[in-house]
């Protein structure tokens, strides 16, 4: 095999045994350590084995080329910030290289969606991290939070657009809605299922929409994008009730046991329910967070001893997604989840219980097993999605004056701070 | 008028389009089928041109972008998914697909690459919901024997097919036909002249139709590539018929000619008239739009299945082997061979499973016929055509008529006096599409979809045989 000295972007030639290629040297693909990948003149890339290459010639060097765009500042238009913080709606692939990378410059920002610039003054943005949201954790939601609050603080920026990965969205806008207290500008997430590179990607309505929710008079943490599979319109939905319920499509985060707020096209903003209004209140940052927090999913059979694993561990809260309308296993099977549960909740561990239909609201009265299982102390989170409550559950426990009483605990979880409970299901 | 190809500098090179018959889509589990039927899905998008690296446009997709961007998009909710909506990533490729892509790669002597990327070319006409096509680089660098010397075959692709046009004003697309498996072949430029070209085309064709491909209208489009010295290289596209292509590479460069005196000649895509005269369609691509298909991993073609097709293509390139094996003489292999019905001999293999009844059928009886009404072979094949003589064998089958009295009925046929038995329509086609799913148990709707939609096409609609095969599949 010989070596290998080529860089990404060089124009190269491989001699083989019975072939000789020549093309771009591209990156290497992280997951096959013995291959390399060449783009030929016509465009097309091809694999070639490494331990077969006799020599590999570089002809030309990459060349860094720059490219020079300039960004439209319009102080006509009204002023608003954005913090990116990674996902597909943020990144770029680079097809001399073959690797992805960040758009963290506005001006990469500014090549990819002109039509974002025309609606608004993106007047600051901000990169607190670059990451895939399945990588991130409350830290970094104390992050968001922080970047927020000090740009929502400035009278002059009206809202704030944060673009964001698709896997965990609905996790940052529920801990945004508690974390942001006394908001009174918009701060709207958005987010792109289709990568920036196609021509049909869904992140260039999305960011109209979010452009125009920022400027709105929505006074809340709402995550914007597709209504449906349709480019013509996106909703704008409550952090605290919004869930991604596909794995693909662009309209993959729906509004949960609520109503979107308001319908939004490339130029109007329809409000369709209530929703909290602009003010002109200050900010206040409310990070406090308990790491020791945990969401699990009941199924049949299951055995309660995977609580212990809590309990030896330290934690302080678990969130229970249970059956129906609040059931795990009782009295009349072979694991009974009541005894275990009791145990927890005397050893300090806060119990709680959500729908693991998704869809409704828990009411543990209407059957013995949940009768029963009331009498537990479990705190049954009515409407509230199981991770919107993780996240509420992990923010109250964060709280030392609240987190030393178990009456306080239960008060807390059951007052709607951010719109986490409705009062009427409509559907 | 005479040309002087050589004087001209004359290059040519074809590419050919041609639809596999794979059950299933290259990226999607959808049967590979067109409707007829209204379509039952509405999808708006908009196509929003992406800057490539350090901010150039390819010129293609420029002028692509510069005509519509609202698309509306017709699908069927029984026959298309979420990947043709573009709301899903792809399927792994289609095995069959990319078989028969090998074995035309080994007919035409093409090295095959054990590893290639799946690339998106850039496509913003709308023909495409995600704003690309799929296309993979299988094998290159092969050649075909023709009269005029050899043409060499620079590239064979597997990509999908793009979307149907329906309203190009309004820019309407139907999904139907998005994703369907065809190859790509591109001659390199050593085509000396139109004749040349026309042999390639005629070739190519040839060989195409030895493997599992698609038949009919609109299954295999040529495009020709032409330049004389001094001029930009031009491609005519939609060629269904391969005799005009002669005529159109004798216009295109006359007009070249013109254009190269005057300094007018520009690289652009023509779309052929039926005249033989073409117009602009679009300027010419750059490898500028093509980068990766992210969601695939690369496509590995181990040597044990470039050996397995190899074997194969041995086979299918000596059909007297094959003959031989269904029991046929020596004889009359050789007039099959000679009358150029090796292929009606395996349709109609399919119908009645009897090698001597079906070549007694195609070749014997129709001569015997002849010589007895004193008419031309010509004349009696007119009459006795292959639709004909596939409705007397599916009565064989039947039991409708025996074995004995083909000749006689055919007989009938041709004088007129045997009424020709009315094209089956089908009945019990409960039954029928029932039996299909008993004989395969296990698959999903769609692929019972394919297998139907094989055996009865043109007699019933996607949308009926989907609503049948559901009574049966849940």
């Amino acid at each position: 095999m010989a070596k290998i000295e080529a860089k990404p972007g060089d124009l190269v030639e491989i001699d083989f045994v019975k072939n000789t290629y020549k093309g771009v040297f591209l990156e290497a693909p992280k997951d096959e350590k013995g291959i390399i990948l060449l783009k030929l003149n016509s465009g097309y890339n091809i694999g070639l084995n490494k331990k077969d290459i006799l020599d590999l010639k570089i002809l030309k060097k990459a060349e860094e080329k720059e490219s020079n765009v300039e960004i439209k500042k319009d102080k006509s238009k009204p002023n608003v910030a954005m913090i990116v913080t990674g996902g597909t709606i943020s990144s770029e692939l680079d097809s001399k290289t073959g690797a992805v990378k960040w758009l963290t410059s506005p001006e990469k920002l500014f090549k990819f969606y002109p039509e974002l610039f025309e609606k608004v003054n993106v007047a600051k943005i901000e990169t607190p991290f670059m990451k895939g949201s399945e990588n991130m954790d409350f830290r970094d939601w104390q992050k968001i939070a922080k970047t927020a609050e000090e740009l929502l603080n400035n009278p002059e920026i009206k809202g704030l657009i944060i673009t964001h990965g698709t896997d965990t969205l609905h996790y940052t806008s529920a801990a945004l809605s508690f974390f942001l207290r006394n908001l009174g500008k918009p701060v709207v997430l958005t987010y792109s299922q289709r990568s920036t590179d196609r021509a049909s990607s869904d992140a260039s309505l999305n960011l109209q929409a979010a452009a125009i929710a920022s400027i709105s008079d929505i006074a809340e943490v709402v995550l914007v994008g597709h209504s449906s599979t349709n480019d013509d319109f996106c909703f704008a939905l409550r952090g605290t009730k919004v869930r991604k319920l596909h794995s693909s499509k662009r309209d993959a985060f729906k509004p949960v046991n609520a109503e979107p707020l308001a319908k939004i096209t490339e130029s109007s903003f329809i409000p369709l329910s209530k929703y909290k209004k602009r003010t002109n209140e200050k900010i206040k940052l409310d990070t406090k967070f308990e790491e020791k927090v945990a969401l699990i999913k009941f199924y049949p059979g299951q055995n309660p001893d995977i609580l212990d694993y809590y309990a030896k561990n330290g934690y302080k809260g678990i969130v229970i997604e249970m059956l129906g309308l609040g059931h795990v296993a009782t009295g009349e099977s072979r694991n009974s989840w009541i005894s275990k549960l009791k145990e927890i909740q005397k050893k300090g561990i806060v119990a709680c219980a959500v729908a693991q239909t998704i869809y409704g609201r828990l009411d543990p009265l209407v059957y013995s097993t949940g009768r029963e299982l009331a009498s537990s102390d479990v705190i049954y989170l009515e409407d509230m999605l199981s991770e919107t409550a993780l996240i509420k559950l992990g923010w109250i426990l964060g709280h030392e004056e609240w987190a030393k009483s178990k009456e306080k605990v239960r008060e807390m979880m059951l007052t709607n701070v951010a719109g986490e409970f409705s009062d009427r299901l409509e559907e | 008028m005479e040309l002087d190809y050589v004087k001209l500098g004359f290059k040519s090179g074809l590419e050919i389009h041609q639809q596999l018959d794979s059950p299933r889509k290259l990226f999607c589990h959808c049967p590979s089928i067109l409707r007829k039927d209204e379509p039952d899905v509405i999808i708006k998008r908009k196509l929003h041109m992406v800057a490539g690296e350090s901010g150039e446009v390819d010129i293609a997709a420029a002028h692509e972008a510069s005509l519509a961007k609202d698309f509306v998009y017709q699908g069927y909710s029984d026959t298309n998914c979420l990947l043709e909506y573009d709301e899903s990533p792809p399927y792994i490729i289609d095995p069959i697909s990319l078989k028969i892509a090998m074995q035309i790669a080994v007919l035409l002597n093409c090295k095959i690459l054990p590893i290639t990327q799946i690339m998106r070319k850039t496509v913003i006409d709308g023909s495409n919901t995600s704003g690309f096509q799929r296309t993979a680089l299988i094998a290159k660098d092969g050649f075909i024997e023709t009269f005029h010397g050899k043409t060499g075959i620079a590239t064979l692709c597997l990509e999908e097919d793009s979307a149907r046009i329906i309203d190009k004003d309004k820019g309407v697309f139907r999904l139907d036909r998005l994703g369907i498996p065809l190859v790509e072949i591109a001659t390199d430029a050593s085509i000396k002249n139109p004749q040349q070209a026309k042999e390639t085309a005629l070739k190519l064709g040839e060989i195409l139709r030895m493997v599992n491909v698609k038949r009919g209208l609109g299954t295999i489009r040529q495009d020709v590539n032409l330049s004389i010295a001094n001029g930009e290289r031009v491609e005519i596209k939609g060629f269904q018929d391969i005799r005009n292509i002669e005529r159109a590479m004798e216009i295109e460069t006359a007009r070249q000619i013109e254009l190269v005196k005057t300094g007018r000649s520009i690289a652009e895509v023509r779309n052929v008239l039926e005249d033989g005269n073409s117009r602009f369609l679009r300027p010419l691509p750059g490898a500028a739009r093509m980068y990766p298909e992210t969601d695939l991993p690369l496509l590995k073609i181990s040597r044990q299945m470039i050996d397995d097709i190899k074997k194969e293509v041995k086979e299918l390139e000596n059909p007297e082997e094959q003959l031989k094996k269904h029991g046929l003489n020596q004889d009359m292999i050789s007039l099959l061979l000679k009358s150029k019905k090796v292929e009606e001999f395996k349709e109609f293999l399919e119908i009645i499973e009897n090698p001597q009844i079906v070549a007694k059928t195609i070749l014997l009886f129709p001569k015997e016929i002849a010589s007895k009404e004193k008419k031309s072979l010509e004349e009696i094949e007119k009459i006795l055509n292959s639709d004909v003589l596939g409705n007397v064998l599916e009565s064989v089958k039947k039991g409708k008529i025996h074995e004995s009295e083909i000749k006689r009925v055919l007989l009938g046929i041709v004088r007129g006096e045997e009424k020709e038995e009315p094209k089956e329509k089908i009945e019990n086609i409960e039954e029928k599409i029932e039996k299909i799913i008993k004989e395969k148990q296990g698959l999903s709707a769609n692929a019972y979809m394919g297998l139907v939609m094989k055996e009865f096409s043109g007699k019933i609609s996607g949308s009926e045989a989907m609503q049948i095969i559901r009574k049966f599949v849940k």
